[in-house]
């Protein structure tokens, strides 16, 4: 059992850092993770100079959160695209470990970069603007950002299936940024949508860590509420990395029948 | 004992057509295929492109699934036993796809090593001596979108037994390759050959197969169409001669002359830049030569001789030769 841990490990461990060395090298993914950010953050942080500091920090976590979520489809959708393109996703499959595991680590090194990307840009932009982003519960704003690492991470090995089983879903991954924006509650709240959106909402894991990270930011959320968003979130989190099992197992036996893990069938 | 069973083994795929209205076509890749391969047995399988070569080791690599019929690896099914089957078999196919080119070729390495859970201390030892074997030994620190097409090639190969595996399948390991190239990639073959690696090679070069392969399989239009040592499969073709004839130029009309001459088995044009050879099987040997000069009236025509049949020639007879073949 042990054995088996340290080698999951492991294969999360390469899997992290072959992606971000793969990112490294990769002009538009550079583009996305350091300049884009920059440009985000200096015109969100333009805009909301006269505004009022909480108005801003909402604004400022919602428009982050965004850009996590555009890079976790882009980069790591394209990221098993270009696998599949490169002949490579074959040669992963063809490999003693497992894909959802690869995978796993190939999401986390996306989301890691994106995230100290944005927190960063954020950071510098504010500085240099002299408009320093206060946080009401700076603790709880912390773990919050550790917990959305999981929930974006859990989030992602299931849409990352997707691509892996329908080769034509970069068509639709437009369509997937802004609903999930909406149903997440990153840029405003989801009291605002139809009632019947809520269920929707509440079984996905980047509502709860938007939640999360609105509340410690803002304050405005009771401790106990923020605990809440947390369990929901770990919950959430959990419920996709243990299904994602059965999902692959799935996902991996339809491109076997349909010869879909290289290009070349 | 047997390495690799198969039995009745089928595969389709489907195809759709037309744009307004869309139909659905089927596609038999592999047609009721059944062979074995013994353990430490170097097996070819030939045949031309879209014969079926490739859908048989992606299904025996676990990569596809098939539409009937069964596999086993070792004992273990193709389907059921995936997991179990992939830490026990290395593979390859021809080309420079399946890697990673922004990054080194010792960073590949890296990962598939620990991708087949190979312990870190015998990775540290096992890389350089695989960069050692493949004579990548100084270039292993550049990334591979630099490497020439027989060091993406030789790399591959390096990456296929990074865990040791007891069963190899080299899916055309010399395509693409200079002359000095795939000879050592061969003399890398018959190494592994020595080391009692059960090894399945599918090539296109048939002095290739007839140096390495201890049974050729010849498929062809997704079935086995002869199954057989070189030596046997040469024979099939003993009963005829080759007459090479060196052509400038040679019109169609021409060339169906040739093949209605009744003595004439098989007919194949190989171009070679400005001429092209004509290949001629005929059981009537150098006695046949002045009718097929006289179809040939009025070509300019160069060098004429006679030879023994090859392997080629006897897989030019079993997959139907009449054909144009394309060389440099």
């Amino acid at each position: 059992m042990a054995k088996r841990i340290k080698g999951t490990l492991r294969v999360i461990g390469i899997s992290f850092e072959i992606e971000l060395r793969r990112n490294l090298t990769d002009g538009f993914v550079l583009f996305g993770i350091v300049i884009q950010p920059l440009i985000v953050a200096f015109t969100a942080l333009w805009m909301l100079k006269d505004k009022g500091p909480d108005y801003a920090i909402f604004i400022v976590v919602g428009s982050a959160m965004t850009g996590l979520w555009t890079a976790l489809l882009f980069n790591s959708g394209n990221s098993i695209i270009g696998e599949r393109w490169a002949g490579t996703l074959e040669t992963l499959v063809g490999t003693p470990s497992s894909l959802r595991v690869i995978v796993f680590g190939k999401v986390l090194a996306n989301i890691t970069q994106s995230l100290f990307s944005m927190i960063g840009c954020y950071t510098l932009i504010s500085l240099v603007m002299g408009y320093p982003l206060t946080l009401s519960r700076p603790v709880f704003f912390l773990i919050s950002i550790l917990l959305t690492v999981f929930a974006f991470v859990g989030f992602g090995v299931i849409i990352a299936s997707l691509f892996i089983l329908i080769p034509d879903f970069q068509r639709l991954q437009n369509t997937l940024e802004f609903p999930i924006y909406i149903l997440c509650g990153f840029l405003f709240p989801i009291a605002l949508l139809p009632g019947w959106t809520t269920p929707i909402s509440y079984i996905l894991s980047p509502y709860w860590a938007a939640r999360a990270l609105h509340g410690s930011a803002l304050g405005a959320l009771e401790i106990n509420q923020i605990y809440i968003s947390w369990v929901m979130l770990i919950f959430f989190s959990a419920v996709y990395i243990i299904g994602s099992s059965a999902l692959y197992r799935l996902v991996l036996k339809r491109a076997r029948v349909d010869a879909t893990l290289n290009t070349t069938g | 004992m047997n390495a690799i069973e198969i039995f009745n083994l089928k595969r389709q795929f489907k195809t759709t057509i037309g744009v307004i209205k869309r139909q659905t076509k089927e596609v038999v890749a592999v047609d009721g295929i059944s062979f074995d391969i013994q353990e430490g047995e170097l097996f070819g399988l030939l045949g031309p492109n879209g014969a079926g070569k490739t859908t048989t080791i992606k299904m025996l690599t676990t990569l596809l699934i098939p539409s009937s019929g069964t596999a086993t690896i070792m004992g273990l099914d193709v389907v059921k036993d995936a997991e179990k089957i992939r830490p026990r078999i290395g593979f390859i196919f021809g080309g420079e796809r399946g890697l990673y080119w922004r990054l080194s070729g010792l960073d590949n390495l890296r990962y598939f090593a620990t991708l087949y859970y190979v312990d870190v201390n015998i990775a540290k030892k096992k890389i350089p001596e695989l960069i050692e074997l493949v004579g990548l030994k100084g270039r292993e620190k550049e990334k591979v979108e630099g490497y020439s097409r027989g060091m993406r090639q030789r790399l591959h190969i390096a990456r296929a037994l990074l865990h040791d595996p007891e069963v190899l399948f080299l899916d055309e390991p010399t395509m693409g390759l200079d002359p000095v190239g795939a000879r050592e990639m061969r003399i890398t073959i018959r190494d592994l050959q020595s080391a009692k690696k059960t090894i399945l090679l599918t090539t296109h070069y048939m002095f290739e197969a007839d140096a390495l392969c201890e049974r050729i399989a010849v498929i062809n239009k997704g079935k086995i169409i002869a199954l057989n040592t070189p030596e046997k499969l040469k024979h099939t073709v003993q009963d005829l001669s080759v007459v090479e004839i060196e052509i400038f130029g040679i019109p169609p009309k021409f060339l169906e002359k040739v093949r209605k001459l009744e003595f004439v088995d098989s007919v194949v044009v190989e171009t070679h830049n400005q001429r092209q050879i004509l290949l001629v099987h005929t059981p009537k040997g150098p006695s046949g030569i002045s009718d097929i000069v006289e179809a040939l009236n009025g070509l300019r025509l160069g060098k004429i001789v006679t030879r023994e049949p090859t392997l080629e020639d006897a897989y030019v007879r079993l997959v139907g030769g009449n054909c144009n073949g394309q060389e440099n």
